[in-house]
């Protein structure tokens, strides 16, 4: 492993001035999981870590009127420890309790989760269909850009070079809504998804779908939307047919590779089961009487 | 481009002289000679090196040693008093068999001792999450998790 | 007896597990010697090739380092079963581990960042990936001299495995039903948590030192003079240190490249030189479990009786030989001797390829084997239309039988083996209220239960001593990998010596303190081990026994010990009787001509080698059992849970309760993930998952509800009728698994692991069938 400095600035404009005077030579540290692997793995090469750890107020969760904000430091164990993602973000919630072990979830972020944009990102896909918002700033300012624009490729983001991923911006699901994630993986823990799917549906009162999200992980070279299943899901009612359908359609939208993780065509196969099996979860959680 | 860190390890408060790139597992194996935690794999993905950080179990190989900085860690040799008093977890790691080779042991125990600092009467499920990152190939981790339940129970006034 | 026993029987406590707990325990990981450098291995580009060029000059440069070798400036030394392996590559790469240079640097650091200095120009070559290509006669070669360098025609290792007894020819004839199908299985690994690593040094008269975690450490031994010898110090000598073991399963019966490499660096440099491998090291430059191509045909009369089974094999061997080359000769066991089967055939064929070279791993060739002869089983019970229990209880082995390849059986519990499982799933009730998508499966297994004599002895040597505090030194050859046999051990020489285990220290590890064993394989340590401690601990007894004869002035077969105290049977209350054994001891020792007790024995099991033709009573007992398991398959996601798993043992006598359900339950979860998650995926010849998180061994969350059962038949040649358990445990699992699977959702999968997608791809095709 390549030696390097590790520095750890005590405020965000200290980040950014460190951020400006090493450029390219530096690179963010939150939890360290991944960063700390692809250093050792010889994959990154930095003069210099620079650490938000020690930057105050990155990491909490805020219950608003009608937004739920997540400061982009917050672990994975905070989150599955909060009441507020367990009744209210329960897709987050699902995938946050199965992403490694407790041990990489008492230091792992969900801010490092979503920019280091791995196409297998647990907490990618609820994100996703909980219609999140990334608020990225840097010295010049913030801007908000919502996670559905925000990954371009493996490990690639619309974050410009002297940006850092401040908080998550969550509209409070309303009344009549649920969602959910599945995690398809061999292991029960310990694992990457072979692929990921979340849900989340807003209902009408007659049951008909108001609103429908529907978010794959590992099923595209990013966690990616099924847009055209979620239109059609759109004012229909959850019936067998319907949810093959919507299956279908998602799996059209998807474009799996083979790796050794899992082969494309079940890949393509499980977004058809699983689509299904988390609209259904996602209905119930909805709690239409 | 050493720095100096201080910290508290196993009660006491300690001072080293650090590279910024060593992991928490580094400073603990090669500077204070604690080789109780393992390097498995290197890579958090077997859990041997887990150790408690500031109350939590984490994967020592992964730590950078820069955020050990004010932490409170607690290892495997924190746990034994110097007079060869066990800790109840592993009093009942030796008389469960739950130790066969023993090289994820130490790990192990970090896990279980979190857990059961933070829960004292964990279900099945909760002591088969808290060690689910501790990899052990030997034990098929039957009496591990009996070791650990039964830990928990005597601790129960 | 039984109520008798004070120690034996007992959940005594493993001897070593408080240093353990403790993080006392001294691995290789944790050894530092003072002046010792750090030797790391620069391995092949491709995986075959011409080494043209060495450069090693930059390297040498780089500050810290203290010695670059390569098979050019040093000596050769083969090793290997068929001493087909240069320790250091110099004509030609083979596979993509193989080793082509090393540094030895005063840190770690320094001799990794050496390696990337060093400059090597290959001339690739078509490589051979495919067993089946690889057998073509007209295959390119991957070695084209043997060891001795006569020219090689062909890539087939010159080891024809051949077994016959009877006719199946006319066995075929005879039968009313014949099953015949093909399986496959594929490279796994050991996994042990801790990785591999050495240290070597030299004293000043060439004498080598050598820490090591090996499992045959007098094997290791004689490897390493051999070492010596090519390296110009013939006379020399070599003293193998254990260090606390990190795993074994097999990993460490032979002395690896490693190794070699430490002591040529050592050599070189004068000082100690450690090696200790990275996760990924472990995954892609220790051998695996041999993978295989297994053809089977199986045949029976209307009643259910065998008639005969013919097998052949052909074994991806990789491209040098390791002891693994020989488990054809323990999948013989199976093949042979599970189930009475009076007709059989077995061939096998091994061939060098391009693919990372094989070894053996628990079980030694058995669970491939056993595989393909229980799934064949239940297609061939299918076919007869009886029930696959009854099938095997038809079949059952019983005590008394002499299988068609010699083999004497004695106890055998594999009767109730197979009755306490069908109890355990309620397997008729299970058969007939069928659930949807659930299924149960049985398998069994045959092993070698009292040692194995693959090699000219298969003997253990042991050493007593006892002190003046009535303590009781053993010193002994067994290597202690996890499995516990320092605690039976203990158990058993205070069961004898009427003291207790704690009594008892267990002196290991080290080749010149330590009398021969020839090592820890073929589930047979606590079998000799304990029989050696039996006997030398019968000779201490009746020394102690002798003089307090003579002091009490009684008959010493009126006399013995019993919770560290001497006394007289017929009088067993009568304290002028009685003496303690420390007090009697000191006596002995400080009389006028006094004495010390100790003793010394050798045992060498009565297991016979094999002859030519493959035959002889292998081992003087064998090892029976039955796994059972009931499944829920999700026939729309292709994914298994276990949701019952029955493991019955004939242990011959639990000798340590706690250790040896330790033994099953890890075995089964080994088992399983060779069954369903396991798998070292090559392409090309190299390894694609070198980690945790792609080469998936279960975690505690994937739970496995194991229930084992232990049928006592109290051997009769067993330490107090034991019988070997460390490998037979996970020897079943697979083919029980697969039988399930088949008995839910009515596909049978032939090739392990049974993932998801294989599922899914053979419902789809029953559907297209209809």
């Amino acid at each position: 492993m390549k030696k390097f400095d590790y520095l750890k600035p005590t405020s965000l404009d200290e980040v950014f001035s460190l951020m400006e005077k090493f450029g390219s030579n530096a690179k963010l540290i939150a939890g360290g999981t991944d960063v700390m692997v692809l250093l050792k793995r010889k994959r990154i090469f930095p003069d210099v870590l620079i650490s938000l750890r020690s930057v105050p107020n990155m990491a909490y969760i805020k219950d608003e009127k009608d937004k739920i904000r997540i400061g982009s430091m917050t672990t994975h164990r905070e989150l599955e420890t909060s009441t507020v993602i367990k009744e209210k973000l329960t897709a987050l919630y699902d995938a946050v309790i199965n992403l490694g072990s407790v041990q990489i979830r008492n230091v792992a972020t969900i801010g490092g989760n979503i920019a280091n944009a791995a196409p297998s990102a647990d907490t990618a896909c609820p994100l996703l269909v909980l219609d999140a918002s990334c608020l990225l700033i840097s010295s010049k300012g913030e801007r908000e850009v919502e996670l559905k624009d925000f990954f371009i490729a493996p490990g690639e983001t619309v974050m410009k070079q002297d940006e850092i991923l401040k908080e998550f911006i969550i509209p409070k699901p309303s009344k009549l809504s649920g969602s959910a994630y599945w995690k398809l993986s061999r292991r029960k823990a310990m694992d990457l998804p072979i692929l990921g799917v979340a849900i989340s549906l807003a209902m009408n009162e007659d049951k008909s779908i108001k609103k429908a999200r529907i978010g794959l992980g590992v099923a595209a070279p990013t966690p990616i939307r099924a847009f055209k299943a979620e239109e059609f899901l759109t004012g229909k009612f959850l019936t067998d047919e319907v949810l093959a359908e919507a299956g279908n359609i998602a799996s059209k939208e998807a474009s799996p590779r083979d790796s050794i993780r899992g082969e494309a065509w079940y890949r393509r196969e499980m977004i058809r089961v699983l689509t299904k099996r988390v609209a259904t979860i996602s209905f119930k959680r909805a709690n239409i009487v | 481009m050493k720095k100096v860190i201080s910290f508290k390890l196993n009660g006491e408060d300690v001072e080293a002289e650090v590279e910024p790139h060593w992991s928490l597992l580094h400073l603990l194996r090669e500077t204070f000679e604690l080789t109780g935690a393992k390097e498995g794999c290197g890579k958090g993905e077997c859990g041997a090196c887990t150790v408690i950080v500031d109350g939590k179990a984490i994967n020592s190989c992964l730590f950078p040693v820069m955020e050990v900085e004010g932490c409170e860690v607690t290892t495997i040799e924190g746990l034994a008093t110097l007079n060869g008093n066990l800790h109840p977890i592993q009093e009942s790691f030796v008389a469960n068999g739950a130790v066969q080779c023993g090289f994820c042991t130490p790990g192990m125990i970090m896990s279980a001792k979190a857990l059961l600092d933070e829960n004292k009467n964990p279900s099945e499920d909760d002591i088969r999450t808290a060690i689910a990152g501790n990899l052990c190939r030997c034990t098929g981790y039957v009496q591990i998790i009996e070791a650990i339940k039964k830990a928990s129970e005597r601790r129960e006034p | 007896m039984e109520s008798q026993l004070k120690s034996v029987g007992k959940r005594v406590p493993k001897v070593d597990a408080r240093e353990k707990v403790t993080g006392r325990a001294i691995y290789i990981h944790d050894l530092k010697l003072p002046g010792m450098l750090y030797g790391k291995i620069l391995y092949s580009k491709y995986p075959h090739a011409r080494i043209l060029n060495i450069d090693t000059s930059k390297a040498e440069k780089l500050p810290g380092v203290r010695a670059v070798i390569t098979g050019f400036n040093t000596p050769e030394i083969r090793i290997g079963f068929m001493k087909d392996q240069p320790v250091l590559k110099k004509d030609k790469v083979r596979q993509y581990r193989d080793e082509v240079a090393a540094v030895a640097a005063i840190d770690p650091d320094i001799a990794e960042e050496a390696l990337d200095l060093i400059k090597v120009d290959y001339e690739p070559l078509p490589g051979l990936f495919d067993p089946e290509e690889a057998v073509k006669e007209d295959a390119i070669l991957i070695h084209e001299y043997d060891a001795k360098g006569k020219p090689l025609k062909n890539n087939i290792l010159k080891l024809p495995w051949r077994l016959i007894a009877g006719d199946v020819e006319q066995a075929k004839k005879e039968s009313d039903f014949i099953v015949e199908d093909s399986f496959r299985v594929t490279w796994v690994t050991h996994c042990c948590m801790g990785t591999s690593g050495c240290i070597a040094l030299f004293d000043l008269d060439n004498n080598l030192t050598i820490y090591s975690i090996t499992q045959i450490p007098f094997l290791a031994q004689n490897d390493f003079n051999a070492a010596l010898k090519a390296m110009g110090l013939k006379g020399k000598n070599t003293r193998v240190i254990n260090t606390v073991i990190g795993g074994g399963f097999g990993s460490k019966l032979d002395t690896h490249v490693y190794e070699y490499i430490a002591i040529l660096l050592a050599y070189r440099t004068r000082k100690p030189v450690k090696i200790l491998f990275t996760r990924e090291e472990e995954f892609f430059a220790q051998p695996p479990r041999q993978p295989a191509i297994i053809k089977i045909s199986q045949g029976c009369k209307k009643d259910g009786n065998l008639t005969f089974r013919e097998v052949d094999m052909l074994l991806d061997n990789g491209a040098y030989t390791s002891w693994g080359a020989t488990t054809p000769s323990v999948m013989m066991v199976p093949i042979s001797s599970l189930y009475k089967v009076p007709n059989i055939k077995y061939t096998a064929r091994s061939v060098y390829t391009n693919n990372i070279y094989a070894q053996a791993m628990r079980g030694y060739g058995n669970p491939q084997a056993t595989f393909a002869v229980e799934s064949s089983m239940d297609i061939l019970a299918e076919a007869a239309g009886i029930d696959p229990m009854e099938f095997r209880l038809i079949n059952v082995n019983l005590p008394g039988e002499i299988t068609p390849q010699n083999f004497k059986v004695t106890t055998c519990g594999l009767k109730e083996c197979i009755e306490s499982v069908g109890e355990g799933l309620n397997w008729k009730d299970a058969k007939k209220n069928k659930k949807k998508k659930r299924g149960v499966g049985m398998s069994s297994l045959i092993h070698v239960g009292g040692g194995a004599r693959v090699y000219k002895s298969d003997g253990h040597g042991m050493i007593m001593k006892v002190d003046d505090f009535g303590k009781i030194s053993v010193i002994t050859g067994a290597v202690e990998i996890g499995q516990g046999s320092e605690t039976v051990i203990s158990q058993v020489a205070a069961e004898v010596l009427g003291v207790f285990p704690e009594d008892i220290q267990i002196i290991k590890g080290d080749t010149s303190i330590c009398p021969w064993d020839v090592g820890t394989h073929a589930s047979r340590q606590a079998f000799v081990s304990c029989n050696a401690a039996i006997m030398v601990a019968n000779k201490i007894k009746k020394e102690i026994l002798d003089i307090a004869g003579k002091y009490f002035n009684v008959d010493p077969e009126n006399l013995d010990i019993k919770n560290r105290v001497i006394y007289l049977k017929d009088e067993p209350e009568n304290s002028e009787k009685q003496m303690p054994l420390d007090k009697l001891l000191r006596r002995a020792h400080f009389s006028k001509h006094g004495t010390m007790i100790m003793a010394e024995t050798f045992y060498d099991p009565p297991n016979e080698m094999l002859n030519q033709e493959f035959k002889g009573n292998l081992s003087c007992t064998y090892a029976y059992g039955t796994t059972g398991v009931e499944v829920e398959v999700d026939t729309e996601t292709g994914h298994v849970e276990i949701k019952k798993y029955f493991a019955a043992h004939d242990v011959g006598r639990a000798l340590n309760p706690m250790l040896l359900e330790g033994q099953i339950y890890g075995a089964a979860v080994m088992g399983t993930g060779y069954a369903l998650t396991e798998q070292l995926i090559l392409k090309q010849g190299k390894v694609m998952n070198d980690n945790f998180l792609d080469y998936k061994i279960l975690t505690a969350k994937d739970k496995i509800p194991i229930v084992p059962i232990l049928v006592e038949t109290i051997d009769e040649l067993g330490p107090l009728g034991a019988k070997g358990i460390g490998e037979p445990a996970c020897v079943p699992t697979a083919p029980a698994i697969a039988n399930a699977i088949h008995d839910a959702i009515g596909v049978r999968i032939k090739d392990l692991p049974i993932t998801p997608e294989k599922i899914l791809k053979a419902l789809k095709e029953k559907e297209k069938k209809g």
